[in-house]
């Protein structure tokens, strides 16, 4: 292995060596970045579930919605700690005051524009998880979860125009399972 | 740099590296999610692992997840250097005029 004498590289030689490093750098990237959204999108796809259908079968409790949502955000960073493990869980204010924008923006966005119908409601958080996914692959070279993200908000389109009778349910179905079968597709490199 | 450095100046070896750089610094990577990305066998895979671990490049971890035994390969801050003082070997050949190679 160790040679005392090594061939030297030709400038050709070199520049392959460094297209072969910046390749397998970013594909080792892009698959840890699946690796880590993997598990929270598995969670968020039984809490999806959990959400439209109960409220398809009890519509009558519309706190399945809070409560839920809650034990998904625990449940993420949870998760998140866990998976991260050469570093200590800390909980940084970027978390407090990405949802407190989260929150202002689509309070901001229904008083602007308030929904008359529930399948509104209930079609504007997958469409808005839709976009951060899409997002998501482009911008940070992740086309799996960019895949994921378009589907899920092909998917919530054809429910609102053409199923708004089983729209809850179709959400349920087809949203939770998209980012069930999302997550899963990224574990695999 | 004279001469590259030749533990890593090999192909497996040198993904398995440029993997590990990708990483957040200090996180590890199971041994059957490096083998997919390097695209190598699981002996001979094995084998420059412990190349590396030798030169003082990688720390490897081995425990168990109930019952399933897994191994964890982190590149240190040597192998960090290194590999950083490679690319920029590599960079220097690139940027050196052609006519001051022949001698």
């Amino acid at each position: 292995m160790a040679g005392s004498s090594i061939m030297p590289l030709s400038p050709n030689e070199a520049a392959d060596a460094l297209r072969d490093i910046s390749q397998t750098e970013s594909r080792s990237a892009a698959a840890y970045g699946n690796h880590m959204a993997s598990p929270h999108m598995i969670l968020w796809g039984l809490i999806w579930i959990g959400e439209y259908g109960g409220y398809y079968l009890y519509p009558q409790r519309p706190l399945i919605f809070p409560i839920l949502s809650l034990v998904g955000v625990v449940g993420s960073f949870v998760i998140g700690a866990r998976m991260q493990r050469s570093k200590p869980a800390r909980f940084s204010w970027r978390y407090f005051a990405t949802f407190v924008a989260f929150l202002a923006f689509v309070s901001a966005l229904f008083a602007i524009i308030p929904p008359t119908r529930s399948a509104q409601i209930g079609a504007f958080f997958p469409l808005l998880v839709a976009f951060a996914y899409t997002l998501m692959g482009i911008w940070r070279n992740m086309p799996r979860i960019g895949i994921v993200g378009i589907s899920i908000g092909v998917l919530t389109l054809i429910g609102y125009f053409y199923l708004q009778q089983y729209y809850l349910f179709w959400f349920a179905l087809v949203g939770g399972g998209a980012l069930i079968l999302g997550g899963l597709w990224l574990r695999r490199i | 740099m004279d001469q590259p450095d030749p533990v890593i100046h090999q192909t497996v070896r040198l993904k398995i590296m440029a993997s590990l750089k990708a990483l957040p610094q200090g996180e590890a990577i199971e041994f059957v999610r490096l083998k997919t990305l390097v695209g190598a066998t699981e002996g001979n895979l094995g084998a420059h692992i412990g190349n590396l671990e030798s030169a003082g490049y990688v720390d490897v971890e081995k425990d168990f997840v109930g019952k399933r035994p897994r191994t964890r390969i982190r590149l240190n801050k040597k192998g960090r250097r290194a590999l950083e003082e490679y690319v920029s070997y590599l960079r220097d050949i690139i940027d050196t005029p052609a006519e001051g190679k022949a001698t």
